[in-house]
């Protein structure tokens, strides 16, 4: 219920709505990235494809990756399409994202 | 910002300074809603005040009929408008439009409301002089009611959950009419299918309207030289990101272009045509490198001398008369690009048997 009582006795209103959230819980956190395979998802933008591949070759040199992976969004500002996100949850064991403005 | 402060207790409050304390304003000074107020304004929402409208990202607030009353009367709209700010919500929370987006972007897009049919007379929209500035309470407060949807129950309060740079005054309101008695041609809404006694609500997310000056040519092509001019930047989101824009029409620019027998098609075909917007404006010449861009169309040729056309075909260029019949000025607004489409919808939620249309909204 929108509507309140003050202790004026005035009567107000809260125009903000309800928000209904489902709570998901997050995928457990790994420890190390050794043998892992690894996905890096474009969003797109101007700069991200050039910051992501930049971040796999510091760790293509610094960690024993098992395999590295890229994917691109069709758009930046719309969600990964779920083919995609199936794809990269069935194929890696740890993806990475950026936005490059 | 919104602020969490509790009202102070004390008697007879300022009821508008309370709503400043709430955080639940645009800025300006708001119409403190009463019951007497909620009720007619349900009551001309259909009643039934828990019944869900839409929900408004980024925050998705369920926007009842309830909470869509309280936003209405805390801008300052008649009941008579309810029914144009209810379908341009559920125009803007169509897929197509990816409200999401337009809500959180950094770049200074807003959702600007055309509104075309009957009621635009019924309630008194202003589609003359100084359309899209102040004076009228019906384009004024039915912007203002939108844009208080966005921020209260959309949560896009700035540097929030809205990060735009610089953001627009359309921010604030952005409805106008078209200005059908004054136009030469059909109106927007029948040109798309619609009859003219149909009213609708066309959204586009879209920067701050650019003035065409031209009090010189008499024929179509030299006014819409002026119009190419302003499309033909590189500085507007379409030149980078392509999509969709709006043109409007000033009656005597549109007069001008009529009286030599061109349709609104010659119109839009010959400002698509005609932009000059090059591959090297778009790469800067090569300054930083190659540059590809994949927010353009894949056809686009990417080499030295390719024209860029400023959206993939005249049919994105959507356009409308407006303004007063004095005055040789039009206006060309951009839009944000590819990532969110323009959209229609008709009061009623009925749509003609053309277009994508889902739920009654009909991408464009």
């Amino acid at each position: 219920m929108t509507e309140q009582r003050l202790p004026s006795g005035q009567v107000v209103y809260d125009p903000r709505g309800n928000v209904t959230v489902t709570p998901m819980a997050l995928a457990p956190r790994r420890t190390s990235l050794n043998g892992l395979r690894i996905g890096f998802l474009d969003n797109s933008k101007w700069n991200a494809s050039k910051l992501l591949r930049h971040i796999a070759n510091q760790l293509e040199t610094t960690v024993s990756v098992g395999q590295i992976q890229f994917f691109t969004k069709q758009s930046f500002s719309k969600p990964a399409e779920s083919v995609l996100i199936d794809t990269i949850a069935e194929s890696t064991d740890i993806a990475i994202t950026a936005i490059g403005d | 910002m919104p602020t969490t402060q509790s009202p102070s207790p004390r008697n007879d409050l300022d009821l508008v300074e309370w709503y400043f304390e709430q955080g639940w304003t645009d800025g300006l000074p708001v119409v403190p809603p009463t019951p007497e107020r909620m009720s007619q304004m349900i009551a001309a929402l259909g009643g039934e005040p828990t019944v869900v409208e839409a929900r408004i990202p980024p925050r998705w607030g369920s926007l009842t009929r309830e909470v869509l009353a309280t936003n209405l009367i805390l801008a300052g709209c008649l009941p008579a408008y309810a029914p144009i700010v209810r379908t341009a919500i559920k125009a803007l929370t169509s897929p197509h439009f990816n409200l999401n987006g337009v809500q959180a972007t950094t770049h200074m897009a807003a959702p600007l409301m055309i509104v075309n049919g009957p009621i635009r007379k019924d309630i008194g929209l202003n589609s003359g002089s100084n359309v899209f500035g102040s004076g009228c309470r019906a384009n004024a407060t039915i912007g203002r009611a939108i844009r208080l949807v966005l921020l209260n129950v959309g949560g896009a309060w700035p540097g929030d959950l809205d990060k735009s740079t610089l953001g627009h005054p359309g921010k604030y309101t952005f409805c106008i009419a078209e200005n059908e008695e004054e136009s030469p041609w059909s109106p927007y809404h029948v040109e798309q299918g619609y009859e003219a006694s149909d009213s609708t609500v066309f959204c586009i997310a879209a920067e701050g309207p650019h003035s065409v000056t031209n009090h010189v040519a008499n024929d179509p092509e030299g006014v819409l030289d002026s119009v190419v001019s302003a499309m033909s930047t590189i500085a507007h989101n379409n030149a980078v990101s392509s999509g969709s824009c709006a043109v409007i029409i000033g009656p005597e620019h549109a007069t001008t272009i009529a009286d030599n027998r061109w349709t609104r098609q010659d119109v839009r075909k010959y400002l698509w045509e005609n932009t000059t917007n090059t591959y090297d404006d778009i790469s800067f010449h090569g300054r930083y490198g190659k540059i590809y861009n994949r927010n353009l169309p894949k056809w686009y040729k990417r080499e030295s001398g390719a024209r860029i056309p400023i959206v993939p075909t005249p049919d994105d260029i959507h356009l409308f008369v407006a303004g007063g019949t004095a005055g040789r000025f039009s206006a060309f607004l951009p839009g944000w690009g590819h990532m969110s489409a323009p959209v229609l919808r008709c009061l009623d939620g009925h749509h003609p048997a053309v277009g994508t249309c889902v739920d009654g909204t009909c991408e464009l």
